[in-house]
């Protein structure tokens, strides 16, 4: 047989579940807002039902459709009436929606049978009540625990703690809204309450209602000039004040939680443009709260007296509530009982925690299959749902169309947590407008109910896109993209918008300087945007923004690693705009390139033909002088047609008037095409044997001499390893795999020996290479001295001393070269 | 996370409106380095209170229908899955 696993706390100011597996328990999220616990509140407002925070929120706005504290009537003949519906309810129904929602937190494993947490002052006709809840919600076996039980079982499950003698427990339960402490009986594992004392308008809310009161509201006295604030406050329904109230209840709050862990807390207030901080002292926040923890003090003494308990029987006070965080709260509980104040665990998921252990020792009485395949036979099959898959709106309409006269409720949530229509009564048809999180796809999910609330239809995974297409423009017909340095000399091309994407559309890039630029060197900054192809060469795309910041414009030098923000436009008749910000040196450029004006510049294409024409002769080196085959022929062929666009450009140099520039550029597209086409394949595929070969080598180092701190070094540069090596940028990979030679490297340097090998790097240098060739000679004799004594920390020391006199010193290969275009 | 980014929102509106031209751009660099490390953040200001809006905590006075002060923003981070999650309820007034 199975066992109930399910635990739930029925709590008056807010409930919680959780499930027993394996062992542990674990505490179902609330999928709204991602918090342990809900509050116990519901409300009614227009045709929604809502449950928890929301339901909270309306308290101040329609307090007559809002309904809190409903447990301490359970049982009872109250009836509330609910005027946005006309109806009347009970605590009764409401907890039962309470209980609903907290089965909505658990996802497709939904219980049938739950352990429910009751007060220990409930009376047989409140228990019953809270199990007609419970059956209402739709459960099937109910077994209800006494909270302080619940708690009890936390703390001696969690810790461990053997029950094999007589011992007297108190659960001091110190909640948000509510005061209850219980002496609880424990022997040979059982466990029971022998009384308890409490008081229902006793919580966390009164404290911070207090720090208000005596602590900002004097401030506030004085600094604004207002007289009695506190009583202008609270002293009437529509007082001036109430949203300065909200505002100090959530700062004191704030306030209150951070004192709990520091000595001292600061309140910031910014109130008709005047700005007011203060600090609260613990020791001013104990003095202030000192007289409601004496309050519970009197309670739990009184309980004592009752029952004939003294200090010292009492075993340990275990705490239950989010007000026992407070450190002053423990201190005086300890202070007065002197015996241990167990706060181990989380005192506001305790209870749960306690009743789901309960539920995974509890047996299932009734069988569950039939339950199920009940369940399965009343699921509706023919809901049509209509909706926009791209928007561009803040909100999207949902059209949902039920047949054959169905009359129930919806709910639409969404997966991230921050959209929740709440339970809407409708018949056949529902329209909603959804919410969404701009610039990302929002999930929702949909759910039907029948007029019972059994859930009769559910849609996960509706989505829609925000921001991402817009459903009117004209797409990109290729990938624009901005051309960039990499750390190896050489460029690429980065996206900033790719093919398929909709006009109009705009993107900021946050990108540095890679080259020193002085002011007046002749040096320049460029910007060359092109359209085409990511992943090819950049002189092979077409250029439509080309911008060069001369060493002549700027106000000062431009050093390398300063950061530059590019902001890119391209309007609907695809003007492309570019605004240049280089905030260091305070210089912003703005240019429209017009989509109908090619741009070119005569020297960068000069100054990429030259840089082809090596590659071209490079490659041109890797076959055999005598080999004929169509590769070389074409090779031989880019290579002429290369030398022949160079020769043009000199010839045109001040022709100012005919279109010859376009030609070359043209023609210079279509030769670097045919290049790319036919080494970029080959290249690509060198690369990625290369990283692959880097990767192994560190790999198997790794193997054989373990280093957490490589290991991870290792992992983040082939993080992502699928994407990059299908990107098809050659830079890409090739800087992956420099980091791994880097990571190569520095193994290689962990091993003392690797430094003798340095050293006759240096020592085998003419000694007129060194500034000191008399201290380089000592350093050399030194460094011998050092490797036959096998001391490398001397000989770490003479390599460095080495360094430093070289008059030319030898380049790091691993650092980034400098760029062509001066932007990375 | 988190907490520092209701920092960043704080200091944002401690500045003088007169003041905030010049920190525009400091602003702008610093949620959007946010973005790029998954951090959606939304300051609702202004916007019409509506209750299904669960990602926002509100504190509604007078009967207000829109929000008239944000104290803290709301957050949402983007799992390594794709999908979003909520990891801060903005806190309002309506008013």
């Amino acid at each position: 047989m199975e066992n109930i696993n399910f635990g739930i706390d029925l709590g008056t100011t807010n409930s919680g579940i959780g499930k027993f597996y394996q062992g542990k328990v674990n505490i179902f999220k609330n999928p709204v807002g991602f918090r342990d616990t809900l509050p116990s509140v519901v409300a009614y407002r227009n045709s929604r039902i809502l449950v928890g925070d929301k339901a909270r929120e309306l308290i101040s706005v329609q307090p007559e459709n809002v309904f809190s504290s409903f447990k301490r009537k359970m049982g009872s003949e109250h009836i509330y009436a609910v005027p946005a519906i006309n109806e009347n309810k009970t605590a009764i129904n409401f907890s039962e929606l309470v209980l609903r929602e907290l089965i909505n937190f658990v996802g497709d494993d939904k219980p049938t049978a739950a352990v429910i947490t009751i007060p220990a002052s409930f009376d047989t006709i409140q228990s019953n009540a809270t199990k007609t809840a419970g059956y209402n919600a739709g459960l099937q076996e109910i077994v209800l625990l006494q909270e302080p039980i619940a708690a009890c079982l936390a703390y001696a499950n969690l810790q461990n703690i053997p029950i094999n003698e007589d011992k007297t427990w108190l659960v001091y339960d110190f909640g948000g809204g509510t005061f209850d402490v219980a002496l609880v009986n424990i022997n040979n594992r059982e466990l029971k309450v022998m009384d308890h004392e409490g008081n229902n308008f006793l919580g966390g809310l009164d404290i911070d209602n207090l720090m208000v009161e005596h602590i900002l509201c004097p401030v506030l006295e004085r600094e604004l000039g207002i007289g009695d604030l506190w009583k202008q406050i609270v002293g009437t329904a529509d007082s001036p004040y109430k949203k300065l109230f909200f505002e100090l209840l959530y700062r004191a709050e704030e306030a209150k939680k951070e004192l709990s862990i520091k000595e001292n807390a600061f309140v910031e207030l910014d109130i008709d443009s005047k700005f007011i901080e203060l600090e609260i002292t613990r020791q001013r926040f104990n003095e202030l709260i000192h007289s409601k923890v004496i309050e519970t003090i009197t309670l739990t003494n009184r309980l004592l007296e009752k029952n004939s308990v003294t200090n010292n029987q009492i075993e340990r006070i275990i705490l239950v509530g989010g007000t026992t965080y407070i450190p002053y709260v423990k201190t005086t509980l300890q202070k007065e009982f002197d015996t241990i104040v167990d706060s181990s665990i989380d005192p506001t998921t305790a209870i749960i925690m306690g009743a789901s252990y309960y539920a995974g020792t509890k047996t299932r009485q009734t069988n569950t299959a039939i339950a199920e395949e009940k369940e399965a036979q009343t699921m509706l099959s023919d809901v049509k749902l209509a909706y926009e898959v791209n928007s561009q709106d803040d909100e999207e309409l949902l059209v949902g169309l039920v047949p054959n006269e169905f009359s129930g409720y919806y709910r639409i949530t969404r997966s991230d947590g921050g959209f929740d229509t709440g339970l809407i009564t409708f018949h056949s048809r529902f329209t909603e407008f959804l919410k969404l999180i701009p610039k990302n796809s929002n999930f929702f999910s949909v759910k039907i109910f029948d007029k019972y609330q059994n859930l009769v239809f559910e849609k996960e995974n509706l989505v829609i896109n925000h921001g991402i297409y817009n459903i009117t423009g004209q797409p990109l017909p290729n990938d624009i993209c901005l051309e960039i340095d990499d750390s190896l000399g050489t460029t690429y091309l980065e996206k900033i918008f790719r093919k398929n994407d909709i006009l109009p559309l705009s993107k900021k890039l946050y990108k540095t300087i890679s080259k020193p630029i002085l002011k007046d060197s002749g040096e320049k900054l460029i910007i060359n945007i092109v359209e085409g192809r990511a992943e090819t060469s950049p002189a092979s795309n077409l250029c439509i923004g080309y911008l060069e910041i001369k060493s002549e414009m700027l106000s000062a030098n431009l050093l390398k690693g300063t950061d530059i923000e590019i902001d890119f436009e391209i309007s609907e008749s695809r003007d492309l705009t570019i605004n240049v910000f280089i905030g260091a040196i305070d210089l912003e450029i703005t240019e429209i390139f017009n989509a109908s004006a090619k741009q070119v510049s005569p020297s960068k294409i000069q100054l990429e033909l030259e840089k082809s024409l090596i590659n071209v002769d490079d490659e041109l080196l890797s076959y055999h002088p005598e080999e004929c085959s169509p590769a070389v022929d074409k090779l031989n062929g880019v290579r002429l047609e290369i030398i022949d666009l160079l020769r043009e450009l000199i010839e045109i140099d001040g022709d100012l008037v005919t279109d010859r520039i376009y030609n070359i550029d043209e023609r210079k597209r279509k030769v670097f095409q045919i290049y790319d086409d036919l080494v970029r394949r080959k290249h690509l595929l060198a690369e990625i044997d290369n990283y692959q070969t880097a990767k192994m080598e560190v790999k198997e180092s790794l193997l054989l001499k373990p280093n957490p701190r490589i290991e991870g070094l290792f992992n983040k540069v082939i993080k992502n390893e699928a994407q990059f090596l299908n990107s098809n940028q050659l830079s890409l990979i090739k800087s992956k795999t420099k980091e791994l030679d880097k990571i190569s490297n520095e193994i290689y340097y962990q091993e003392d020996e690797s430094y003798i090998n340095l050293f006759y790097f240096y020592a085998y240098r003419e000694l007129s290479e060194y500034v000191d060739e008399k201290l380089a000679r000592n350093f050399i004799n030194g460094g011998e001295k050092a490797i036959t004594e096998a001391n490398y920390k001397e000989l770490r020391g003479v390599i460095n001393g080495l360094y430093s006199l070289l008059k030319e010193k030898p380049k790091n290969y691993f650092d980034d070269k400098d760029g062509t275009l001066g932007l990375k | 996370m988190k907490d520092i980014i209701t920092q960043i929102f704080e200091i944002e509106n401690k500045i003088k409106p007169e003041d905030i031209a010049q920190f525009k751009r400091n602003f702008q660099r610093i949620y959007h380095e946010l973005e790029q490390e998954g951090y959606t953040i939304i300051n609702p200001l202004g916007q019409i209170y509506d209750e299904r809006d669960v990602s926002i905590e509100a504190n509604i006075a007078d009967n207000g229908v829109k929000i008239t002060k944000v104290l803290k923003p709301a957050v949402y981070k983007m799992e390594s899955d794709g999908s979003n999650t909520l990891i801060q309820k903005a806190v309002v007034i309506v008013g």
